[in-house]
């Protein structure tokens, strides 16, 4: 555990920029191969998730449950409820203006009625009218957007000497480029788009930006006592370096405790956790790699091509 | 921090323990089968419709009416005082007037396996009746009968408006009182049951469903249609009384615009995975650093178990001065994020130690150190934790809490979400990463001095030094 580490990071940014790159398409393309499963939270629309026990013939299901709503598409899904070990089949609608209570109720009146002797049960429902799903996503967006700026400008002020805005942007660069992974562990899990997304997203903001900050700390320590001594890529090796051990100790910590809400959740069936700590796993090893494989040397990158630009100005 | 003493570790490490204990426990006392609760502890934690099981729904007018702020009072009143009948009294509700919608949110009811929610949503959105009726006589049941059940004076589409206002006596006091404005039928049955009614100084008492709220002495015959109703009323519960009355004149019938439930047995089975997976994930966490950073490990443990009671002393509402939180699964999320932090500050400050120690420092020196450096990263790390949780709380909260109203400059353009759920998110993170830096840093670096003045443990291998690096 306590070995000394001397990579090349910066000497390999090309390779980890392309891995990177590649991971994030991979991401991207998923949702036109798998299709993105936004969530009725955001898009609007209805689920309704029953228990029953025995046999439901589906077809039969779906054609009743669209009847007793006056002829609307109902699409079904069938499952089983690990915890209880019944059977559970879940109808979603997508309706323009949301399914109104009274409809609701009168479907369920009607579906108890029929299935009586399978003692089916509605267990979960959400109705979400588009209106009100396109505003919570609108919302969450400018939460994410304005978390973005702020982080910006507070590294920005605290990191100047380490070329504070571009820090700051490269930074932000790392937290899209973790977000994007976490979006295609849902998409590829074939997990929709809901709450829980936003919470992982949010969660992995924060767990990458600080693995970020505590790199550029060393780095900006390491400015001070080494300017004049090594190049700015030495210092960004050596504080990379220096503070892997951390790096990798806290991931470990972390990936672990997740693991075991992931492997808890799994026994008990628990989907609903599962559909959030596990692309939290995934996210966490994404924001470990980032922090460390992709910001600095993206920054040493963009500052190379600025250099180019300005033809070789300063040079540390 | 050479000043720490020997004995501040036992006080510290005393202290936390003891504080975690409070938390997990609260304080209570029994007389005979009354429980009086002191502190709260963490039974007392309230768990999100996510995690509990319950129903989110929000109503609004049907689309074609434009409701008046006045008229979503009331209608929110109306719903308020339903989910007391129903027996709901841990409900959250506010009002959205931008977009014309209320938001009701509450827990499937205690020990009710056959509560039905769908009836429930479709009583509360149901149009209000509000009857005015001779007399009180009630039942056992609070239900009215006799005359009361017989004469109806007025209903709700009697009553064109109803406001608080306020008369000064003759002594100059304020005092607050109901205004009514009748329509002309009924201002006309009025004034026929008032003419009869207070030679008799009788009283009508005021309905909503079932539920009497009101019930004054008629003073005088009214017959302009104009009435008052005095009483003890100060500005709040003259509102109340008058949003009270005025929901059964609404004019309309609300809908749901959304409408969640989550049955019960969904939540329990993953409230009790988290907690198993919490305990689990906090007992490899801790052997993990003990291997690792032997003795910094151990005082980390010590730390972050304190800050773990921490937040939860936060979300149970355990500090009398600040009311709890509603725990949800991404508040959960929270927690886990904080920890996290919380693990990583201690790794940080270890590794530094480590560091000094190889660089042949003294173990004082390597300790005092150590810290030192490690508290930029740390700081900065957390500060950009607390932006964050602040804009969701910010963007998540209900309209009056401090951080909506902050962040309103950027933000008005929507309403009060109904995702609750993420508030609970920043609310865990905020208290979490704060706590973080009082038991993560301070106090660990108390307990750390303090201990390394014990002549057993000078030794540098227990802090990770002594290793040669190859």
């Amino acid at each position: 555990m306590n070995k000394k580490f001397n990579f090349d990071f910066v000497g390999h940014k090309k390779t980890f920029l392309i891995i990177s790159a590649v991971m994030v398409a991979i991401s991207i393309l998923s949702t036109f191969v798998f299709g993105a499963n936004l969530d009725i939270q955001f898009k609007g629309g209805t689920i309704l998730t029953y228990v029953y026990d025995g046999e439901i013939d589906q077809a039969q299901f779906e054609k009743d449950a669209s009847e007793a709503l006056g002829g609307l598409g109902v699409t079904s899904t069938v499952g089983e409820d690990f915890s209880t070990g019944r059977n559970n089949i879940q109808l979603s609608l997508i309706s323009n203006s949301g399914l109104t209570s009274d409809k609701q109720f009168a479907l369920s009146d009607a579906i108890e009625a029929k299935y009586a002797e399978n003692a089916i049960e509605l267990i979960e429902s959400s109705d979400v009218s588009p209106s009100s799903g396109k505003e919570f996503f609108l919302k969450c967006t400018v939460a994410v957007l304005l978390s973005f700026v702020v982080l910006v400008i507070y590294i920005a002020i605290r990191f100047k000497n380490i070329g504070g805005w571009l820090a700051g942007v490269c930074a932000i660069a790392a937290l899209l480029h973790d977000c994007i992974i976490v979006y295609g562990t849902f998409i590829i899990c074939g997990m929709s788009i809901n709450a829980n997304f936003m919470a992982v997203v949010l969660t992995i903001l924060g767990y990458s930006i600080n693995n970020t900050i505590v790199i550029y700390d060393r780095i900006r320590e390491n400015e001070i006592l080494y300017r004049k001594t090594k190049t700015r890529d030495e210092i960004v090796n050596l504080s990379i370096n220096q503070s892997l051990t951390r790096s990798i100790n806290t991931s470990i910590t972390t990936i672990v405790a997740m693991l075991a809400v992931t492997i808890v959740a799994a026994v008990y069936g628990v989907t609903s956790i599962i559909s959030f700590s596990l692309p939290m796993m995934v996210g966490m090893i994404a924001g470990t790699y980032s922090s460390v494989c992709f910001t600095c040397p993206l920054r040493l990158a963009l500052e190379g091509l600025r250099k180019d630009g300005k033809g070789k100005k300063k040079s540390k | 921090m050479r000043k720490a003493k020997k004995p501040v570790f036992f006080v510290v490490f005393l202290l936390i323990l003891a504080f975690a204990a409070t938390v997990f426990f609260g304080v209570s006392t029994y007389y005979g089968d009354m429980k009086t609760v002191y502190v709260k502890g963490v039974d007392n934690i309230r768990f999100g419709i996510d995690i509990k099981g319950g129903v989110d729904v929000t109503f609004t007018p049907p689309e074609d009416i434009d409701a008046t702020n006045a008229q979503l009072d009331a209608a929110k009143e109306v719903i308020v005082q339903r989910m007391i009948n129903l027996g709901i009294t841990d409900y959250e509700s506010y009002i959205d007037y931008n977009n014309d919608r209320i938001i009701v949110r509450f827990p499937w009811k205690e020990g009710e396996a056959n509560f039905d929610p769908e009836a429930a949503v479709k009583e509360l959105g149901e149009t209000a009746e509000l009857t005015f009726r001779e007399g009180y006589e009630v039942d056992e049941l609070g239900k009215y009968t006799g005359v009361t059940a017989e004469n109806v004076i007025l209903v709700g589409s009697d009553v064109q408006e109803a406001y608080a206002a306020y008369t000064k006596d003759d002594s100059g006091a304020m005092e607050w009182l109901v205004s009514l404005n009748l329509t002309d039928e009924g201002a006309k049955k009025f004034a026929e049951a008032t003419g009869r009614l207070y030679q008799t100084r009788g009283v009508i008492s005021i309905w909503m469903d079932d539920t009497c709220f009101s019930y004054p002495t008629v003073q005088s015959a009214i017959t302009d249609g104009r009435a008052t109703i005095s009483g003890n009323f100060d500005a709040e519960s003259a509102k109340q009384l008058a949003d009270k009355i005025n929901s059964g004149a609404l004019p309309f019938k609300l809908v749901t615009a959304s409408f969640s439930t989550i049955s019960p047995s969904l939540g329990t089975g993953a409230l009790e995975a988290m907690v198993i997976a919490g305990i689990i994930a906090f007992i490899f966490i801790a052997v993990f650093m003990i291997a690792v950073y032997r003795l910094p490990g151990a005082v980390a443990v010590v730390a972050l178990f304190g800050q773990v009671a921490g937040t939860l002393a936060f979300i149970s509402g355990y500090f009398g001065f600040m009311n709890g939180s509603i725990l949800t699964i991404p508040g959960i999320a929270g927690i886990i994020l904080a920890v996290g932090m919380g693990v990583d500050a201690n790794i940080i400050t270890s590794e530094r130690i480590r560091e000094e120690l190889a660089n042949g420092k003294t173990l004082d020196g390597s300790i005092e150190s150590g810290f030192k450096r490690a508290f930029s990263a740390i700081l900065d790390g957390n500060v950009t934790m607390i932006l964050v949780a602040i804009i969701l709380m910010g963007a998540f909260g209900t309209p009056d809490s401090i951080f909506s109203k902050l962040l309103h400059f950027v933000f008005f353009m929507f309403g009060p979400s109904t995702a609750g759920t993420i508030y609970s998110f920043g609310f865990t993170l905020l208290t979490g990463v704060v706590l973080n830096l009082f038991f993560g840093v301070f106090c660990s670096r108390l307990m750390l001095a303090s201990l390394s003045k014990f002549k057993a443990l000078r030794n540098p291998k227990l802090y990770g030094g002594g290793v040669r690096h190859e």
